[in-house]
């Protein structure tokens, strides 16, 4: 049985031979880092032809820090796909698997609150300090968090309804009047 | 729809019998056209009184859920007739204030529900008395999250199938 070691990150590091493709061949028992891609293609409940290494951060310890208090961990830096990524190792037959799939979920809930009131209250002000340590998902939410805010501020100073150029048409008059004429 | 009642001064219009003196309903939109070429005064509709305002937002700040509103597009409303006529709206200033704190209120309570819905993994919710106004300015991030909250409750099905190809 094949062993593989599958860390965070997902490369194309195997892929860049000399004639652009490559071949590897692998001893039983080794441990490699490989895309998530690949692994996924490679697993095989009946035949186990290689096992997962769960990365840290989706293991019991760090489980229990996420279970006292999630919000104290920089998402980020620790992903930054905590989301997506660990929803992705659950396809892996690990014994763990419900355990790391409440615990992400569990992460995702005590987050949210946070999430919510800091989107939809900084109006107008730097937020890369409340974005810092959120995940790529809990960014894209907080984008859409203070898009609400901001089209209502739009709205509320009257801006809504003064007629703006569409950005399409933006881009497209570049040429000016004297071209035309030639 | 018509929210106010307008007085014409003037016999200037093409528009329908309105007679110099005697108040008229009319559209919103219409009302704010004549003022703003000065051929009218607006009345404002009966809860746009400070009276009136102070005692929705106490009960909007005591109870735990939405009052309902005395109309779907106080916020509409407001923003407007304090824009244009202001000066046919007595005690204006502390309208648009209390209309603000009501808002306030109503919006921190809204997103308590959220989250109080979240931690309890309700399947549904449902939330009387709220206006378009609020519901668009909280709207996309509430669907975009619940939605990731759904997918992340299929992972905790055991079955190959739960898993999302392409999340």
């Amino acid at each position: 049985v094949l062993v593989h070691s599958l860390p965070l990150g997902l490369l194309y590091s195997y892929f860049h031979g000399k004639d652009n493709f490559c071949s590897f061949s692998f001893m039983q028992g080794s441990k490699l880092e490989i895309p998530l891609w690949l692994a996924k293609g490679l697993h095989d409940s009946k035949r186990r032809i290689i096992s997962v290494e769960l990365p840290k951060i989706y293991r019991e310890a760090w489980r229990t820090v996420f279970s006292a208090d999630a919000n104290v961990v920089d998402l980020h830096k620790m992903g930054p796909y905590y989301y997506g990524f660990g929803s992705q190792l659950l396809n892996f037959d690990n014994p763990e698997n419900p355990e790391i799939a409440q615990t992400i979920l569990q992460t995702f809930i005590s987050r949210f609150r946070r999430i919510m009131d800091s989107s939809q209250n900084a109006y107008n002000e730097d937020t890369s300090a409340l974005v810092a340590r959120l995940d790529e998902l809990e960014r894209a939410l907080f984008r859409a968090g203070q898009k609400g805010l901001n089209d209502f501020q739009c709205w509320e100073k009257g801006q809504a309804s003064q007629i703006t150029a569409s950005s399409l048409v933006q881009n497209y008059g570049k040429r000016k009047f004297t071209d035309v004429d030639g | 729809i018509s929210r106010q009642v307008l007085w014409c001064p003037s016999p200037h219009c093409y528009l329908g019998p309105f007679n110099p003196g005697l108040p008229v309903e009319v559209p919103v939109w219409l009302a704010i056209n004549l003022k703003q070429r000065q051929k009218c005064r607006l009345i404002p509709p009966e809860w746009m009184d400070v009276e009136k305002l102070e005692e929705i937002r106490d009960q909007e700040r005591k109870e735990d859920t939405f009052t309902p509103m005395p109309s779907p597009y106080y916020m509409e409303l407001t923003k407007l007739l304090l824009n244009y006529a202001s000066d046919n709206i007595p005690k204006a200033d502390e309208i648009r204030t209390l209309v603000k704190e009501t808002w306030d209120t109503r919006l921190a309570k809204l997103r308590l529900s959220a989250d109080s819905f979240v931690r309890q993994q309700e399947a549904h919710a449902k939330l009387d008395n709220l206006t378009l106004m609020e519901i668009n300015t909280t709207g996309t991030f509430l669907t975009q999250a619940l939605d990731h909250m759904y997918k992340l409750r299929t992972n905790l099905q055991p079955s190959e199938s739960a898993h999302s190809q392409d999340f």
